[in-house]
Formats: structure tokens, sequence, C-alpha cells
């Protein structure tokens, strides 16, 4: 008998292997954050840290209720889709586009900076093609190794996590315990506390140090048990990153160097003042740490800007299959035209989808790099841009993405709990309200409210203090929304409303299919419930 | 403020405090994600796996002039090695009626010599123990449940009945009486033709 199923992803990622997805994607943001954040917040960058921190928990406890109660690829989108319809799941989606195609550049870009730190020749300010043309190559060797269906596998993240993990324990703890002076870091944050213009800019880059979560969920549907899973990899996720990143911050502010480091006048300074108008340090900020660590730094000199460079090129490379990912999935769905999920004839890979995105990572990184490649050019952003190139034009840009894409995640999370309150929660985000909608007892989260309320915030100073993000992240989205509303005028779908889905039906499935068969039965079982209750009160 | 330069490392409480703190709680947070709760499923599987460890942990392979269980022997070796078992093959002679008890039967010996041959080498590829024993009996299945009781063997495993040999039941009499009548779980590796004969059979 011919089977007519389709097939399934294989369920083989275990939960240390979808920490590992997530963390080499989250992990590898402090690596860039760091030094954006201590140069933009100085004495403030831990407050600011703090807040994006708070947002970011609030943004973590979302992904993890939505990707484990609906366990399937495609990740913010696809909440967005189901709670708030087709043009905002789009608009999410397209969000999200924007961040993976900063993240290919973003993380090739800082991964040529933390190499620098032992190939002195890749300097960026010092050699600004070579700089270029490294990033270039690996951009262009990323996006190659995708066509011909080339990945570094689960278990090397895995490694590569497991390593960063442990190796930045070791960072915090030595520097804790040998070089960090309470009294230093009270110091600092009194006497160079920024304006509140500087805080609102370093708080809006220090959102970019929690960008990446939703890759737990994107690999839900390869998770095995994700229901049960997610729960757990996302909230240590969650943990495991704001640790670090409160922990860098105040080491940073209160770290007594264990070499001496001076300004050009030869006057000694404190360790983050090393990073306010230096793009090359501002860039390879945890090993510039690393190495200022008491004994520990002897041997982290050596082996913490190889170990971020790998993790910033993981993270590199996750933006190139994340985006591929993301436009398959919006394609499936009719978000995006068919031809996102055609795969390559010999490869079977979308290699339509990597070309196309991996080709906008590498305009941006033509964008970025384009004034340290021919000065000319500087007079013009110095006009237009308030001088932002490089590093602080891609940071902009995905601090945007993430928070336009995170705010309508949280306005999902709302709308299912309200239109959807018989899908079984395995993981529920705690603080609720009880309400009653369309004859079903619900409950209105109101973490979802708090954290809105949080991104929007950044949202706001990220438009506020980035020329360019509050220029081309918008337009970014304008156009991508015409293209749609043509794409479904083409196709004869509607263009402000949503097709018809037979989400009961998708739900079984989704459940059936992540493997969670106890769930399958209480949502069955809610569903018959409900049926009942409502055929009673309709007789 | 400046840092005085040439000040050594030192260590402060504080300091010390979030060291501790953020070690433990890295740790902590690693342990709870790696150990999540299992599932109903994962329950029964993890059931199935350890009454596969009591189910193997004794193992007796049997032969006989009428039991082929030659090719059940590399199986036997490979759950033996997995679970560490205690293997044991025996080669059955049944003794007729006829005969006296310790009477000679040259051929039979000499098959036994043979396939318990096989069967140690087989072990000795694969790194496992093996024990070996030839007994003469009345009765080939009286021997067998007599053994099997005698070694507190888990699992009895057999072959099927020789080419030539057919008893009249399926499986052979001898068999499926073992089968029936045997305190441990019992194992019957029929051949591929032999199954498309009784598949036949059955429909």
């Amino acid at each position: 008998m011919a089977s007519t199923s389709k097939p399934q992803l294989r369920r083989s990622v275990t939960p240390w292997g979808s920490f590992s997805w997530g963390y080499s994607d989250v992990g590898a943001d402090i690596f860039v954050g760091l030094g954006l954040v201590l140069a933009a917040a100085a004495g403030a960058s831990n407050v600011a840290f703090l807040f994006a921190g708070i947002v970011y928990v609030c943004i973590g406890l979302a992904y993890t209720e939505l990707a484990a109660t609906y366990p399937v690829a495609g990740g913010g989108q696809y909440f967005v889709m189901r709670g708030l319809g087709d043009v905002f799941g789009f608009i999410a989606g397209w969000a999200v586009l924007l961040d993976f195609t900063i993240d290919i550049t973003l993380f090739a870009w800082t991964c040529v900076d933390y190499s620098s730190q032992l190939l002195p020749v890749l300097t960026g300010s010092i050699h600004p093609w070579v700089h270029f043309l490294v990033t270039l190559t690996l951009i262009v060797g990323l996006i190659g190794l995708n066509v011909i269906g080339v990945r570094e596998s689960t278990a090397f993240n895995g490694i590569v996590s497991a390593l960063d993990v442990v190796s930045e324990t070791c960072i915090l703890c030595f520097g804790f315990l040998f070089a960090f002076r309470p009294h230093l870091l009270v110091h600092t944050m009194q006497m160079s506390w920024p304006s509140p213009y500087q805080l609102m800019l370093g708080t809006s880059l220090a959102i970019i140090s929690f960008v990446g979560l939703e890759s737990i969920s994107q690999a839900a549907q390869e998770t095995q048990r994700p229901a049960s899973v997610i729960p757990r990899t996302s909230i240590a996720l969650i943990l495991t990153i704001l640790i670090f990143a409160l922990a860098y911050s105040n080491l940073a502010l209160g770290m007594q160097p264990w070499h001496p480091i001076t300004d050009a006048a030869g006057h000694p300074v404190q360790f983050w003042q090393i990073f306010p108008n230096n793009g090359d340090n501002q860039g390879k900020a945890v090993a510039l740490l690393a190495s200022q660590v008491p004994y520990f730094g002897a041997i982290a000199a050596f082996y913490v800007p190889i170990l971020g460079a790998v993790l910033l090129l993981i993270s590199s490379n996750s933006g190139v299959f994340g985006s591929s990912r993301i436009a398959y999935a919006m394609s499936s769905s009719n978000l995006l035209p068919s031809i996102f999920q055609r795969v390559h004839a010999k490869f079977r890979t979308p290699a339509i989808s990597i070309v196309t995105f991996g080709g906008i990572a590498i305009l941006e990184l033509l964008f970025a790099a384009f004034p340290s490649l021919h000065p000319g050019a500087m007079t013009i952003y110095a006009r237009f841009f308030r001088n932002e190139t490089g590093l602080d034009f891609l940071a902009d840009l995905y601090a945007f993405g993430a928070a336009t894409s995170y705010s309508f995640v949280f306005l999902a999370l709302i709308a299912l709990r309200l239109k959807d309150p018989l899908s079984p929660r395995k993981f529920k985000i705690p603080f609720n309200l009880p309400v009653r909608v369309g004859g079903e007892d619900a409950e209105f989260p109101i973490v979802a409210v708090i954290g809105f309320v949080g991104i929007v915030s950044i949202l706001v100073f990220t438009l506020f203090t980035h020329p360019i993000g509050r220029i081309a992240g918008p337009t970014w989205l304008v156009l991508g929304i015409l293209a749609y509303f043509v794409y479904r005028r083409h196709r004869g779908l509607p263009m402000f409303g949503s097709q018809k889905h037979e989400w009961r039906k998708a739900q079984v499935e989704i459940l059936r299919n992540a493997g969670e068969l106890e769930l399958m039965d209480e949502y069955v079982a809610n569903v018959k419930a409900s049926d009942e209750r409502r055929a009673k009160a309709a007789t | 403020m400046t840092v005085p330069p040439g000040a050594g490392p030192t260590i402060t409480f504080t300091g010390a405090l979030v060291a501790v703190v953020i070690a433990v709680s890295i740790c902590s947070v690693l342990w709870w994600m790696l150990h999540p709760p299992k599932s109903q499923v994962q329950k029964l599987a993890a059931e199935t796996a350890r009454e596969l460890k009591r189910m193997v942990g004794s193992i007796m392979v049997v032969f006989s002039p009428e039991i082929n269980s030659s090719h059940m022997m590399a199986l036997a070796v490979k759950l033996a090695r997995g679970e560490r078992s205690e293997l044991l093959a025996v080669y059955v002679i049944e003794v007729p009626l006829t005969l006296p008890p310790d009477a000679e039967m040259p051929d039979e010996e000499r098959a036994a010599l043979d396939a318990l041959g096989t069967a140690e080498t087989i072990a000795n590829a694969n790194n496992v123990t093996l024990h070996t024993e030839t007994v003469k009996v009345r009765s080939t299945k009286e021997a067998v449940l007599a053994i099997a009781k005698r070694e507190k063997a888990d699992l009895i495993i057999l072959g099927s009945y020789l080419e030539g040999k057919y008893s009249g039941a399926r499986l052979g009499g001898t068999i499926q009486d073992i089968a029936a009548e045997a305190k441990c779980d019992v194992l019957i590796g029929v051949e591929g033709k032999h199954g498309t004969l009784l598949g036949e059979e059955a429909s």
C-alpha cells in the first residue's frame, strides 16, 4: 500500500541541543552588545542592561509559552499570524527577516573584530579594506555553504556552546573574585552617569544582547517533546544570558584591570573608558575584558578571541539559514511568493531564499563599511546619519527589527490567550487575570502588557536615538508591506484580512506531530467539552 | 577616579559572593534544564528497558539435532554483550528409549561439537564469555526446563526445527512444549523460509 503521509522533520534535538541552538544565537549577542552599551551608556550601562533584561525576560516568557503551546517551525511569525491575522504575521515575519539579514552581517563583522585581537592585520580602523574583504568573504562563504547544504552540526553547536558557557562563567567568577571593586562601581555610576539621551541609546542597544531567543521556537518542530523541553531550555537560556549580561556590565564598570590601562596622554583610565569613540574596541569587548581578568586572563587572552569568533560565525550562519527558514515558513503560509519555497534541484536547499537574503546582508555590509572604505562619503553620513557607520548602523537596524517583531509577539500572546483558551498550555506565564471570552474561561496575561509597554518604549528609544534606524527600519517595513499587498492581490487572497484556517484541526496535528500525545488528548477533550457546552446553551 | 597603577589583585567579600552566586546559579539552571519531567511514553519506555535488563540477565541458547539455533546464537551474543548477560549454550542429545541412557551416539556428538564450536567462535569474536554444555537425555523438553531452572535462566532462546525433522506441530512439538511450560521468557527464532511457510499455513 502506498503511503500518502508527508515526510516530517525528524525530532532529534535534545534539551541541550535546543539550548545550544538558542545559545549559539543569543549567546553571541553579548560579544557585540557589551562594547556598544558601555560606549553609549557609560556609568549606567548596568542599568541599561537591567531595563532591557526585564523586557527580555517578558519576551522570553512569551516565546516560551507560545512555543510550548504551538510547537511548529516559524516561531514569532506563526504566533502573530495565528493570533492577529495574516497581515500582522507578515509584518512580524518581515521584521524578523530584517533581523536575520543584519544578524549575518553584524556577527560576521564582529567575528573579524574578535579575530583582530590575535591578528592585528584585521583591525578595521587600520586596515579597513582587509576588514571589509574578510567580512565579505565570510558572508559569501556562508551563503555558498548553505546553498550546497553544508551546515555545522548540532553536536558542534553543542560543544561550542558548552565551552562558551564554561568560559564565560570562569571569566566572570575570576573577574568578580580578583578584580571587582564595589566602591569603584558605585563611583563610576555616580561620576559617569549618562545624559537621558545616552541612557536611551544605551538601553536600545542593550536589547540587541538578548535577540535570538526565537531560534529555540524555530527549532520546536525538531525538538523532542517540545512542550516539555522548550519551557526549560528557554527559561535556562533567559536566565543564563541575563546573568551574563548583568554580570559583565557590572564587572566592566567596577573592574580594576590586571594590567593598568592608559589613555593617549599616559593617564590611567578605567576599563569601560576604552570603549567610547573606539569602534575597534567596541567590536571585541568580551575579549578585552577577559584579558584583564587576573590569572585567568593570561589564558583567556588567547582563547576567548577564538571562541568568540567561532560563536559569532555560528551566529552569523544562523542568520543565513534562519532567514531562509522564515522565508520558507512565510511562503508556506502565503505571506511571501512561493519562489521562496523552491529548493535547488541538486542540493535540495532553498537556494533562492538563501541568496536573496544573503544578498541583502551584503548590501547592508556595503552601507556600513562604505565611509571607512571611501572617506569622501563620510560627509554624507555626517550630514544625514550623525556619523553612524559600521557597527552603529548594523546595531540600529538590529534593535529596530527585534523591537518591532517582539511588540507583535506580545500582542499575539494576548490575542491567543483570549481566542484560543482551549489549547493546553504546559507552560503559562504567571500573573493572569481571569476573564470570560465567547463563553470560555480565559486568562489575561499581565506580564504581556508589561512586556509590550517595555518593548514599545525600547522601540521609541530606537527611533528617537538612531538616525538610521528611524529611516531604514520603517522603510524596510513599508516596502515589505507594499510588496505583500501586490502579491496578495495577484494571488487573489485577502489583502487586509486572513485566509480561512482550520486552527482546531491544525492544533491536533501540531500536537500529534510533536509527540505530545497527552496534550493532544487534553485538547480534544477540551474542544469536545466546549462544543457540548455550546450545544447545551443553544438548546 | 583613576586606578592606581600596579595595584595587585585583591579579593573583596562582595566580589567573592557574586562569583559564588554566578557559578551556583549557572550550574543549577543548567542542571534543572537537563532534567525535564518524563512523559508517560518515556516512563513506559524506561520501564521496558529495565524489564529487558531483568529479562536477559542470564541467557540460555538451546541446540539439538532437531533444533537449529545457529542463526539465533549471533543475536544472543549481541544481547549478552550489550546487557552484560550470562550466556550458556546447551546441546541436547535425545537418547531413544531403545538405547541405554549413556549410549554412544557419535554422529550427534560430532554435530554437538560443530554447533557449540560455532557458538564459541561467535562469542569470542564479540568478546563475550560463553559457557557450553552437552547433555544426553531421554526428553529434550525435560532437560531444557531442568537446566533453565538450575541456571536460573531469564531467557531461553531457541531456533526452529531442522529440515526433515518436522514433528507435526508448526514449530516442532518440543519447541512448542518448552515455550508453553518454561517459567521464564522464551524467544523462538524462525528462519525466513519457515516463516513464509507458517504464514501460508496461517492464511
